[in-house]
């Protein structure tokens, strides 16, 4: 980012900065909120249980889960227990940015844990991880924002029901977009790009093995475990390597604050 | 079974207790705790490795959870596109529009 682009954005006001940095998650929360809230609304929910489903899951994946099994008459626990499943990776997202969070107070940790999930973690990982000035208030701003568009994506679209048509497939690729975005933020260096293919393997034979989202976790456990382990070895015995060498952006990428570089 | 609304809340209940639970459980552990520095060069590898894994599933992996590659043929591509467009232009708003709007192109033509 320019200095007098960085300037012009001090002076918006602070919600205008938290909306700026959360827009491309907002905006395509808006046709997956208003699908989910449809779906629930179809699965027997009405406007009172979207509303508790939304804020207190907060989770696109989750709700689609209970929608559909509902829709297939699961019993209780089962569903429960899906759930549980399908929300152990968040573990790991917590771990990886406890480093940021660190020394917060009992309630901001609760609070923050609350409304964290994938797509608003994704935005405040990159955030913590490029602006050393991003600051815990600011993330757990930015997780409030996306969750205001996504409860009102899906209070409007329990109330319209099934009136309006969408297509599904379609509209979920925004955040398979937003992801492969990270993906491609991360890629620094040779070593990565290998994790990331290896991970790929690996997510698809551990879900085909799992039969569930529990594939998910397995796999980025292992993935990420096999990263630290081989980046360690490397360093060790052959610290000139060029696997760990940083790549060049061809638009410059964001420095990251990890690695202490002049800005 | 239909469900009543008095089961829907215990259910949505009973989903944020395990949605909570994970969430909460690490960052409390290391509120106040010492993180260590091996930890942290290992968790350095879980945004690439979960968004990976997440995309994989998105695309390649079917409701039944087998791998697919039939009818994916848009969104691969779309992929493709999303990949280059954020290697250039590094911007996330431009990826995701551009993303959206090259799949439903692609999935009326193809």
């Amino acid at each position: 980012m320019g200095k007098a682009e960085a300037k012009s954005r001090e002076k918006l006001p602070y919600w205008r900065r938290i909306l700026d940095a959360s827009l491309p998650v907002d905006l395509s929360y808006i046709p997956i909120g208003l699908a989910c809230g449809i779906l629930l609304n179809a699965s027997g929910f009405n406007v009172w249980t979207t509303l508790m489903v939304s804020i207190m899951v907060f989770s696109g994946g989750a709700q689609f889960l209970i929608a559909s099994l509902l829709a297939t008459n699961s019993p209780m626990l089962s569903v429960i227990l899906m759930m549980f499943f399908l929300e152990l990776r968040y573990a790991l997202l917590g771990s990886s940015l406890s480093k940021y969070l660190h020394g917060e107070s009992l309630g901001f940790t609760a609070l923050f844990a609350a409304s964290m999930n994938d797509e608003n973690y994704a935005l405040n990982y990159l955030k913590f991880s490029t602006d050393k000035k991003f600051t815990p208030r600011e993330a757990l701003h930015v997780e409030h924002m996306t969750l205001l568009f996504w409860t009102v994506s899906n209070l409007i679209g329990s109330l319209i029901g099934s009136a309006i048509n969408i297509d599904l497939t379609i509209v979920h690729f925004a955040l398979t977009a937003l992801f492969l975005y990270m993906i491609v933020m991360q890629l620094k260096n040779g070593l990565i790009i290998v994790i990331c293919i290896l991970s790929g393997f690996l997510a698809a034979f551990f879900m085909v093995i799992t039969k569930s989202t529990l594939g998910l976790v397995l796999s980025t456990l292992a993935a990420s475990f096999i990263g630290f382990v081989v980046e360690a070895t490397i360093r060790k015995y052959r610290p000139k390597s060029g696997w760990l060498r940083s790549m060049k952006n061809p638009a410059g990428s964001p420095e990251d604050a990890d690695e202490d570089v002049d800005e | 079974m239909e469900w009543n609304t008095t089961q829907h809340v215990w259910l949505v209940l009973g989903c944020f207790c395990v949605a909570f639970a994970p969430r909460l459980i690490p960052l409390m552990f290391f509120r106040t705790r010492k993180i260590p520095n091996w930890f942290n060069e290992w968790m350095r590898y879980v945004p690439v490795s979960l968004f990976t894994a997440l995309v994989v599933k998105d695309i390649f992996i079917s409701p039944e959870y087998t791998v697919t590659l039939v009818n994916r043929a848009p969104e691969m591509i779309a992929a493709v596109i999303v990949i280059g467009i954020a290697y250039w232009t590094r911007s996330m708003a431009i990826s995701v529009v551009l993303g959206l709007l090259a799949v439903f192109l692609l999935a009326m033509v193809i």
